[in-house]
Parts: C-alpha cells; structure tokens; sequence
C-alpha cells in the first residue's frame, strides 16, 4: 500500500513537470527533448563504454597491486574532470565581467590530479610493504 | 569464427555491479536531490511576484544557504550519478520477457520511467552546472526549464524508489558482500577494487568535487576551491553577475539628469542622487546571493525603503514595483514583496563598503534587501511604484 501511494505521488509529480514543460514554444520543446535524450545517449553509448575499455585495457598492463588504487583515482578524476569542463573551457566567460571565471582552472585541475596521482602511488607503496600472502586487499 | 552480438547482461562479471553498492550510493543520491529539489522550490518561490506561501525575510542569510546547499548537493550528486548509473549499466542490455504480454508490459514500463529518470537527472546536473558558470549552449529558458524537469526527476525518482523499496530494504539490511542480490553472472572477486573501496572513491571524489568548488559561497574553502567559478573578488570586494555593459546602462547611470521617481496612486516624487544621500542613511551587513550559487556579504549604505515609500504616503503593506534603467532583460521590472518592503534593513542602497556604489554594483543606487535572490537585488534603480 505505501508502495502504491507513493508510486502515485510520484506519477503525479513528474506528470506535473511534464505539464510544465508545455509551456515552452515548440523550438525549445524539441531544444529540451534533444538535451533530455542527448545526456542518455552520451551516457550510455560515449562515456560508459569507454569506461568499460578503459579498465579492460588497464586490468592487462597494470600490476595486480595498483588495480584496486588505480580504479579508485578513476571514479575520483574521472568525475571531477566531467564537472570542471564548463570552467576549464570558459564558455561562459565574458569580456565586459571578469569577476566570473577568474582562476587558472587547468592549474587547479592539475593540481588536483597531482593530488590523487600521489595519493595513490601512497597507497600502492604502503600496501606493497605491508602486504602477506594471502591477504585480501581492501582500499 | 565468432560472430559481433549485442551485450547481454550476462556478459558483466564484475561483483561491483551489485545491488549492494547500487542501494548505498542511490541513497546518498537520493538524499542529494531531494536537497535539491526542496532548496529549488525555495529559490523558485522566491523569484515568484505571488510566492504560494510567503517567503519570510527573515533570516537575512537563508537563501545563501537554501541556494548555497542547492549547488553543493548537485554538485556532490554528479560522481554519485556516474557511479550509480554504472553499477547497474548490466540492466540496459537486459533482454525484454518474450512470451507474457503482461510481463513485456511491466517491462516496457519499468523501463520507460528509468529511461525518463535518467533522461531528467542527466539533464538537471548538466544544466545546472553550466548555469552555474553562465554557460548557455541552448535556446530554452534555464529557470523554467530546470524547474519544470526537477519536477520530473523528482516524480520518476519517487516511482523508482517505490518499485525498488524490497530490493533497497534488502540490499541496505544486508552486509556490503553479501551477494545475495547479484546477478547469476557474477564472479568471485577477482583482486581489483572491493565493494568498499568502490564506496570510499566514490564518497572521496563527491567530496573533492564539493572542496574544489564550494568556496563561491562557503568563505573559508575559497582558496581550496580551485575549480570555483568565481573567486570571490570584484569591484569593493564583490563579485557581480550582470555587469552595466552587458545590462546597457553605462550612459544612463551616469546622466546628470538621473532621478528617482518613487510613485503611488496620483503622487509622484522625483529624487536626485544628492536628494537621496541627504535624506536618512542607514547602513546594514547583508549577503548578495545568486541562484548560480555563489554569494558574498557586503556593508551596504542608503536610504530605507520604507522611508521613501513614506514620501508619498502609501499605506505599509503594499507590494513594490522596481524599475530598472535597464532597456531590456527579465529583471528589468521586478516586484518587492509587501513584507520586504516594509522590513527596516531592505535599502536602496547608495554605498557599498563606505564607498559610492561601483556603477557594476548599480550605481546611482540599487535595491538590497535581506533573504533575497541576488536577481532581484535590482541595480540602475528608476523607479519604485507602490502597488495598489
């Protein structure tokens, strides 16, 4: 029973948003609809997939002690990369406001792998040392 | 030879694309957006002329939080996203129960409302970070937009949660390990990342993604946030959002000719901007708070609104129409609720930080007033009519 009120509630929120996005003229209806089924698309045929040959390829060249630390920088670079790219390209920037956009984003975002790049060989080196035979590895 | 097929949901071995990891990091995103979805129905609210329930004025810091949690939420959500979507990215590939038009029917359905949460929280989190550097790659209104699909997140996450409730409640009861609810497919662990360590990264890289870009409204990490898209400073120590090029007010600004026309009913009074800085000056601490996420607090010097409502008379309680001297724009025209109106620390201010204001800031004077969206804080102030 709670199951079914609150699939309605929910039914009915979104069906309300879908009402709403009705308001839109019909060029930026199919602007909407294109971003709504562009963000899957890219989802789920550009950036899965490649994720997926990414830690193919890696699990043949990396040594089996750095795949648990490497997977780890991955979601962390990965994800932060993804969310920087509005700042690292600038497309917002403009020339008549420069308190927008004001850093050096590829400094920082360098940084920020230099971060985790060295947070990582840490944890490879301390494990390499610590480890005994047939211990489970657990990051 | 063998022949290129289509995956099946067979062919995903791994033991970190399990219920148990998709439960705990789908809870954590589902706290996220439920954040998100209530802190935007404030900031939406807010922007409204006739809010449903009135926003209060009071405290003068609540939409730098409301707004300011808003972003750090949505922010946090995109790596939790990304992980959740990949544990059970198997499903996509899963093939349609042939034989049962009942069965293909809850199929269909099952599918659809996941494909349009996906569709809707893919959408929301990259409009809303671009918003949030002013980056506008499409042709449909942002608020609207934003506001009207986080309806649909929100709805098709409810629906979802209500059909997965067993499974969630079995998955979070259980142990992390436990593979209870994994695929047949599913392998003994093959040495790589533990189900833990896949949890750690994940909270490690929503949490670096939260320091890199928090300082736009949280003082303190300002000199952490290396991928904030402002860094806080700006003409007297504030950053803006709109500058006068970009509003057209550069030459109007400046006139000498400039006055404020306060107005109600039949009465008009007309103000220089030495008639106003020789009227009562009353200085107040308050934040600018923008939708994009960022704020910044600022000493703003001026006149009370309510004192200049006073010169012609109009009876307290009534909403305030502001004027911009800007040609064009959604902001141009924007309406001061009754109770903010009347509030002692709402001012048309002339000064920020003991200075004149900057003419970015909106020099000749500029509407400030507590518990705001910084949209409606409108600069290059004309005109102020009392509404009947």
């Amino acid at each position: 029973m709670t199951r079914v009120l609150l699939g309605l509630t929910g039914a009915v929120a979104a069906a309300y948003g879908g009402l709403l996005l009705l308001d839109n003229g019909f060029g930026d209806l199919v602007d909407v609809a294109t971003w709504l089924v562009a963000g899957v698309l890219l989802h789920d045929l550009v950036l899965a997939p490649l994720v997926i040959v990414l830690v193919v390829v890696a699990a043949r060249f990396l040594p089996d002690a750095w795949r648990a630390p490497a997977a780890a920088a991955l979601v962390v670079l990965g994800s932060v990369t993804l969310l920087a790219i509005p700042v690292l390209g600038r497309f917002g920037e403009r020339a008549d406001n420069p308190t927008l956009l004001d850093r050096s984003y590829w400094a920082g975002w360098a940084l920020i792998v230099g971060l985790t790049l060295l947070t990582t060989a840490l944890t490879i080196t301390v494990r390499a040392r610590s480890a005994r035979p047939g211990r489970v590895t657990d990051p | 030879m063998t022949r290129l097929r289509a995956p099946d949901k067979a062919d995903f071995g791994s033991r970190l694309r399990s219920a148990a990891v998709t439960a705990r990091v789908g809870m954590w995103l589902g706290i996220c957006f439920g954040i998100c979805f209530v802190t935007g129905l404030v900031s939406h609210w807010s922007q409204l002329p006739q809010p449903p329930i009135p926003v209060p004025t009071s405290p003068s810091w609540g939409y730098t939080l409301t707004q300011g949690l808003h972003v750090v939420t949505g922010t946090a959500a995109i790596p939790l996203l990304l992980v959740k979507l990949w544990s059970v990215y198997p499903k996509l590939f899963a093939r349609p129960p042939m034989g049962s038009a009942r069965r293909l029917a809850v199929h269909g359905a099952e599918r659809l409302s996941i494909g349009v949460l996906v569709a809707a929280a893919i959408f929301e989190l990259a409009t809303g970070l671009a918003n949030a550097s002013q980056w506008y790659p499409w042709s449909f209104s942002f608020r609207s937009t934003h506001y009207a699909v986080a309806w649909v997140a929100i709805g098709a996450l409810v629906v979802h949660v209500a059909v997965k409730l067993p499974t969630i409640r079995q998955a979070l009861d259980a142990d992390l390990e436990d593979g209870g609810l994994d695929r047949p497919s599913v392998g003994a662990s093959t040495g790589g990342l533990s189900r833990r360590g896949l949890l750690r990264a994940t909270w490690a890289a929503a949490g670096v993604a939260v320091l890199a870009t928090a300082g736009n409204t949280v003082g303190w990490l300002r000199d952490v946030s290396v991928l904030a898209v402002r860094s806080g400073e700006g003409p007297q120590g504030v950053p803006i959002n709109k500058s006068a090029i970009a509003a057209r007010v550069t030459d109007t600004a400046l006139d000498l000719t400039y006055r404020l026309t306060v107005a109600y009913g039949g009465r008009e009074v007309s103000l220089s901007r030495d008639e106003l800085a020789g009227m009562e000056q009353a200085t107040e601490e308050l934040p600018i708070a923008c939708v994009e996420g960022w704020s910044a607090s600022g000493s703003w010097r001026g006149v009370r609104v309510r004192d200049l409502l006073a010169l012609v008379e109009a009876p307290d309680g009534s909403d305030v129409e502001v004027t911009s001297l800007q040609p064009s724009g959604p902001y141009r025209v924007t309406t001061l609720p009754a109770n903010f109106a009347s509030d002692p620390r709402s001012l048309l201010a002339l000064q920020l930080g003991g200075e004149p204001l900057a003419i970015d800031h909106g020099y000749p004077c500029r509407i400030i007033a507590p518990n705001r969206p910084g949209v409606l804080q409108t600069k290059w102030v004309s005109r102020l009519e009392v509404l009947p």
